[in-house]
């Protein structure tokens, strides 16, 4: 009886121990409701790694720039602003930080710089867990609906509202399209847009052909020969910067010329000038005012970034650091509207209430669209920029307030 | 009967995930939610282990076999208003279905043709998720409700560890019975030398199969556990990486036990959570980690800890008793026999004819083994012996001819129906099962091991019932017969080559054959080893009357064992008799030594 | 209608020229070490990063990286098999896959953590106005890739076919005590071949990089292509390589201009399945003989 007993629980009591080690390391203390009377625990989740890092690299910097910048000036209501930033991209990687942040660490307030299905599995379980969160880049229905009192929706806009603003960029200075074609990644975020740009076409009455790509894809050849055949000459592509740059690349070389290019607000970044070479006409959306060295302002922030980080990797700042910074100072105006009475529930109350909320209150750089709230729309910003490559440079030529 | 002795070591990975549950409800909700999903992935991690360690299929399609059951699960509960725990069964259908989908074209292959099947089917498979919009919401991913339990619905943390935790440790108990019963020796035996497998009757392609639905099944059944705690679904948490990923738990875990997948699974999906605060270099560092436990721990960690409580002592081995099997278990075995055909022919090989493209490899041979008779069967290398005797034992094709018997045909028949009708043979190349124990190689040679028999069997295998006793019974008397009943339990690739030769012989004989076929079975053995196997052989064929034919090279040997032989040369039978008669024909010597033949 | 078919068919022909010598590569490491290196597509990234280095960031003629990126590359890979790979050697085919995949994904996450940047571009070798061929538009980059891959991959088939290295691979190959018995050593042929399945890696890396851009997933994006076009040709022809990269691409353009783009990728696997099914040893199997 003994003897066979004895192999399997050796392993077995070895395995225990392991297990008994992990509760232990998980016992680890936390603070109470993320609020010491010396710190506000912030706490927030994006990809580090991996294919989407392009969204929250930038978020992790860009925030904690602002929270140092408020932190030097004394933070708020006295205390200083932590940022504890977690790795997650996927829904299960999602969920585990979520419950990590939440439910260990106890963070004050959730920020989700995360986009597409990680954002939506973390947005599903804060409507059930009530802390107030901020949503920074995700703009798919999935992350928004329904609607929840604890959730706030930054400065990315919901697709409704970047696809209108990029339909409208093809009548832009009396320009008249006569076909559309739609070039669409498979994958999450191209999608939602997609749809929602269908719907604005076909209410419209326009004429359109959608063809897609595969994340990743660097070969266009056969959807360009495709909308090509139908005599398209208004494109919209929704996808990455390097999808988009190579699919104009080689509509160019495939001799596709007088076609307006409108490109996706992930595509709007400095990292496409050089796969083109010349890339003066194109067009995108920006969730900012204005684009990294258009205005003096945001000359000083890619100065300030560039000290925070010690080195700018190529195509930085983006507008993701742009928007990571305007939230957090909103954040921290968010806080200072409970009158340091703070609660969750205060501060909910207060962040619906929230009126032209941005980086200016509090001493920051003027780079972001401010933010307003009310109870029943916690949709923080309806603009959205229109910008053109001129020159090889990308400046928002336009403010859409409300398409 | 002698006392049963069930396997209760079968219970230990069901037990140790019973209790990770029981001390995850002592803990916070974030410790509970981990210990909840690392749990699932032990699950994972022992389904894998089936494939992957036992039957040594690689397989990059376990991300999408998951996929199938989540969406599944999530669908039917999501749109059919299905009950929870039913869409877990669906769940297990559904990938076993996937499972038997891919090992249809599958099984045809071994190693990277096989691994690229598994690859089409994974890509296709999410590809059709996110395009299918109106079923599975696309690449957006659908919301997974939260699961309702008699009633109840399942939210907190504590309620879904006890759910999960129940679950998976049911379905670790069935898979590790299967895994430590006959089935799993069986696969192992497949993934070992396919061709004795064959001989034996265990079907390749049956059994590789099994494993693919087994394995999917299981899979599948922990996406449905897992969707609830994800929230959503979206094809892409279900990719090539994931399978990949998926694929270090066997090898970082240790490949050959239901332990190794569940340490595995456990500890590299607790991984992430212990690596936060270097969640950059999370990807390089599993990588990695892989890379180092495949150079300097083949084994993973299972065998680490094996090896650590080596070091604590050693443990000894349970004593077998062998006992003496009843006479009746030792008659030959009985086979209908055909009318018209001679009372005292076992064998008969008519006229069979092989080419080989321009090479006529086997020429009209015919030759005929009288039951009881021992014959021998030699000629120089080129002859045809071997493609004679796999023609014979059923590996290759004859192009013309008859083979008989006791009667019945033999050629249309597939290799692994010759045990069924009492012929069994040995292999030149030692084909034992080198993974397994010296019993369980002999317990293969009995010969009931179709699929749904082995799984059937599982059951009686953990509560040692009647036909397990007898099995092993009959094995240890063969063992015993050959001289090696010392030590059963001792694995079979760690013996001589000698006694190898002896273990392939007690399988060979353990089924009562009225046929043993033997091929060289003294080849690369010492004279005075090969003396002690003559012997062994001519007082099993005393004792047992099983006929034996014997191709073999030593001359000596064969001239003293066989009481006939046949002389093939270029394909055709040359001579036949007495073995002193027929060696000194001059034939014979012409066809050895190349002597011109004196009128 | 035509002309349009000729850019498709262009596209095709592009992108399979780099699948077959990236197929190339790893069908002469199969054919002397019975081995798929799945970090052919690793060391391909690499490649073109290096390009991307030696162009832009450095600064150097662009002759220079064609002719020192694969030598470079090549080196790096020797030296992963002795390091690494020779400990495995003893091991089944099945670990030895695994490992090469995990290697694979090491280097790329080595690189990413690196150089964390989602695409780096590289200009193109030729700047000039395009050739136009019956209607279609060809753009000397691609007169290059298509030209100079293809050359590449030829000068390889002769040098495994015909030359002494060649034949020492095949060799040992085919029978490893012979070819021992002969003087060939075993370590000296292994790491032979790794080094010029890494030269091929490196040249598909230099060729691509103007094409793609240099990004983290080229390296996934390489293999599964190479793997399937060599599945394709047979694993053990180098034509087939070629000829199975060809096919790919033409199949992955045509399909997707004509079928589906957006199921593009799943059409050329139904292709590879398609293949497997029919001809499981490829369409140029290699003679081999009976094992008595």
């Amino acid at each position: 009886m003994r003897t066979f007993l004895v192999r399997g629980s050796r392993i077995f009591a070895a395995a225990l121990a392991g297990i008994g080690s992990v509760a232990f390391v998980s016992l680890a203390g936390a603070q109470q409701n993320g609020i010491t009377p010396s710190e506000i625990s912030i706490g927030a989740i994006g990809a580090l790694t991996g294919p989407l890092a392009f969204i929250g690299a930038p978020g992790r910097d860009s925030m904690s720039l602002a929270f140092d910048e408020i932190n030097a000036k004394g933070g708020v209501c006295g205390r200083k602003l932590r940022l504890g930033f977690e790795h997650a991209s996927s829904p299960a990687e999602s969920i585990a930080a979520v419950k990590k942040l939440v439910e260990q660490d106890k963070v004050f307030i959730l920020v989700l710089a995360s986009g597409s299905t990680g954002a939506a599995a973390a947005a599903d379980y804060v409507r059930q867990a009530g802390v107030p969160t901020y949503n920074l880049y995700g703009s798919t229905p999935i992350i928004r609906n329904p609607f929840a009192e604890n959730v706030f929706h930054g400065a990315v806009v919901p697709v409704e509202v970047s696809a209108a603003a990029l339909i409208s960029m093809f009548h832009d200075d009396g320009y008249r399209p006569k076909k559309f074609g739609i070039l669409a990644g498979t994958y999450a975020f191209p999608q939602a847009t997609l749809k929602a740009a269908q719907d604005i076409l076909r209410q419209k009455g326009a004429d359109f052909a959608v063809e897609q790509f595969d994340i990743g894809a660097r070969d266009f050849t056969s959807q360009l020969v495709s909308l090509q055949r139908r005599g398209i000459d208004s494109v919209l592509v929704l996808g990455s910067f390097s999808e988009a740059g190579f699919a104009i690349k080689q509509a160019r070389e495939m001799g596709l010329a007088n076609v307006r290019w409108v490109v996706d607000g992930s595509a709007v970044s400095t990292a496409i000038i050089p796969i083109l070479g010349n890339a003066d006409g194109i067009r995108g959306y920006y969730n900012a005012p204005a684009f990294p060295g258009q205005t003096p302002a945001t000359r000083e922030f890619e100065a300030r970034l560039s000290k925070h980080l010690g080195s700018l990797p190529q195509g930085r700042p983006s507008v993701y650091d742009l928007i990571g910074y305007g939230s957090g100072y909103v954040v921290a105006e968010a806080i200072k509207a409970t009158n340091c009475e703070l609660t969750r529930a205060n501060l909910i109350n207060a962040w619906s209430n929230l009126k032209d909320a941005g980086p200016t209150k509090l001493g920051g750089l003027d780079i972001t669209f401010p933010e307003s709230y009310t109870p029943t729309d916690h949709q923080g910003v309806y603009r959205i920029g229109a910008a053109i490559v001129k020159g090889g440079q990308w400046q928002v030529y336009r403010v859409i307030d409300r398409p | 009967m002698s006392e049963r002795r069930p396997d209760l070591a079968a219970l230990l990975p069901a037990l140790f995930i019973s209790l990770c549950a029981a001390v995850g409800l002592g803990l916070d909700s974030y410790p509970q939610y981990v210990i909840a999903v690392a749990i699932i992935s032990m699950l994972v991690g022992i389904a894998l282990v089936v494939l992957v360690g036992l039957a040594r299929c690689i397989t990059l399609a376990a991300g999408s076999i998951m996929a199938i059951g989540a969406y599944a699960s999530t669908l039917a509960v999501a749109r059919l208003g299905v009950p929870y725990l039913v869409t877990l069964a669906l769940a297990l259908l559904a990938g076993g279905a996937g499972g038997w989908l891919i090992a249809f074209p599958g099984t045809r292959f071994r190693g990277h043709n096989l691994a690229m099947v598994t690859l089409v089917f994974q890509s296709v498979c999410i590809i059709l998720i996110r395009e299918a919009t109106w079923l599975t919401g696309g690449a957006e991913g659908i919301h997974v409700p939260p699961p309702q339990v008699f009633g109840l619905a399942v939210t907190s943390d504590w309620s879904f560890l006890i759910l999960i935790g129940g679950a998976t440790a049911l379905m670790t108990l069935l898979v590790t019975i299967m895994v430590r019963g006959p089935f799993g020796k069986n696969l192992q035996a497949v993934a070992s030398n396919e061709i004795a497998a064959e001989a034996f009757g265990v079907s390749v392609r049956g059994y590789l199969t099994a494993a693919f639905v087994v394995s999917s099944a299981a899979v599948a059944f922990a996406g449905a556990l897992l969707a609830p705690r994800v929230r959503i679904l979206d094809p892409d948490s279900f990719g090539v990486l994931e399978s990949i990923f998926m694929l270090a738990y066997p090898i970082v875990g240790g490949m050959h036990s239901v332990w190794g997948g569940l340490l595995g699974g456990g500890g590299l999906r607790i991984l992430p959570e212990l690596l936060r605060p270097v969640a950059d270099y999370q990807e390089l560092f599993f990588a990695a980690l892989v890379i180092l436990v495949m150079m300097f721990f083949p084994g993973g960690l299972a065998e680490l800890i094996r090896r650590g409580a080596g070091l604590l002592g050693p443990h000894r081995e349970r004593r077998l008793k062998s006992v003496a099997p009843p006479r009746a278990l030792l008659e030959p075995h009985a086979v209908p026999v055909e009318s018209g055909h001679r009372e005292n022919e076992l064998l008969v090989v008519e006229c069979v004819d092989k080419h080989f493209e321009a090479l006529h490899a086997v020429d009209a041979a015919s030759l005929r083994v009288p039951a009881g008779a021992i014959h021998g069967l030699i000629g120089p290398n080129g002859a045809g012996k071997t493609s004679l005797f796999n023609i014979i034992s059923g590996f290759l094709a004859a192009d013309r001819g008859r083979v008989t018997l006791a009667g019945t045909s033999l050629l249309e028949r597939r290799p692994r129906d010759r045990i069924g009708l009492g012929m069994t043979r040995t292999f030149q190349n030692v084909a034992i099962f080198g993974e397994l124990s010296c019993l369980d190689n002999v317990i293969i040679g009995l010969g009931r091991n179709a699929v749904m028999h082995a799984v059937g069997v599982s059951l009686d295998h953990f509560a040692d019932g009647a036909d397990t006793q007898r099995a092993r019974q009959q094995a240890l008397a063969a063992l015993d017969s050959v001289g090696l009943g010392g030590h059963p339990r001792s694995r079979a690739g760690s013996l001589s080559l000698g006694d190898q030769r002896r273990l392939e012989i007690a399988r060979a004989i353990v089924s009562n054959p009225r046929l043993i076929l033997l091929d060289e079975p003294v080849s690369g053995v010492a004279d005075a080893e090969a003396e002690e196997l003559r012997h062994l052989l001519l007082r099993i064929n005393a004792e047992r009357g099983v006929a034996m034919l014997v191709v073999e090279h030593n001359i000596p040997f064969v001239a003293r064992l066989c009481r006939s032989l046949s002389v093939m040369g270029a394909g055709r039978v040359v001579a036949e008799g007495e073995p002193a008669h027929v060696i000194s024909l001059p034939i014979v010597r012409q066809l050895y030594f190349g002597e011109q033949v004196t009128a | 209608m035509l002309g349009q078919l000729g850019f498709v068919v262009l596209a095709g022909i592009k992108f399979g020229v780099l699948y077959a010598l990236a197929a190339l590569g790893l069908v002469v490491v199969h054919k002397a070490t019975k081995t798929v290196n799945f970090a052919h597509g690793a060391f391909a990234m690499l490649g073109a990063f290096a390009s991307f280095l030696m162009v832009v960031s450095w600064q150097w003629p662009y002759w220079a990286a064609y002719v020192a990126i694969p030598l470079v590359i090549g080196l790096a890979a020797a030296a992963i098999e002795l390091v690494i790979l020779r400990r495995l050697r003893q091991a089944d085919m099945f670990t030895v896959v695994i490992a090469t995949v995990f290697l694979g994904i090491a280097i790329s996450e080595g690189f990413r953590l690196t150089y964390n940047t989602e695409l780096l571009a590289v200009p193109s070798l030729f700047s000039g106005p395009p050739f136009i061929l019956a209607g279609v538009i060809v753009t000397r980059d691609t007169a290059w890739v298509i030209g100079g891959a293809l050359l590449t991959a030829l000068a390889c088939i002769a040098l495994f076919g015909y030359g002494r290295l060649g034949r020492g691979m095949r060799a040992m190959a085919a029978n490893m005590r012979g070819a021992q018995l002969c003087g060939y050593s075993v370590d000296g042929v292994y790491m032979l071949a790794w080094f010029l399945g890494g030269v091929l890696a490196g040249a598909t890396g230099v060729f691509i990089a103007p094409v793609t851009g240099v990004s983290v997933d080229l390296s996934i994006a390489i293999i599964t292509a190479g793997f399937v076009a060599g599945v394709i040709g047979g694993f053990d022809s180098p034509r087939g390589a070629i000829v199975g990269g060809l096919l790919l691409g033409l199949a992955e353009s045509l399909s997707a201009a004509y079928v589906s783009s957006a199921m593009k990728s799943c059409i050329s696997f139904l292709l590879l399945f398609l293949v497997l099914m029919w001809r499981p040893q490829g369409l140029f199997p290699e003679r081999s003989g009976r094992r008595v």
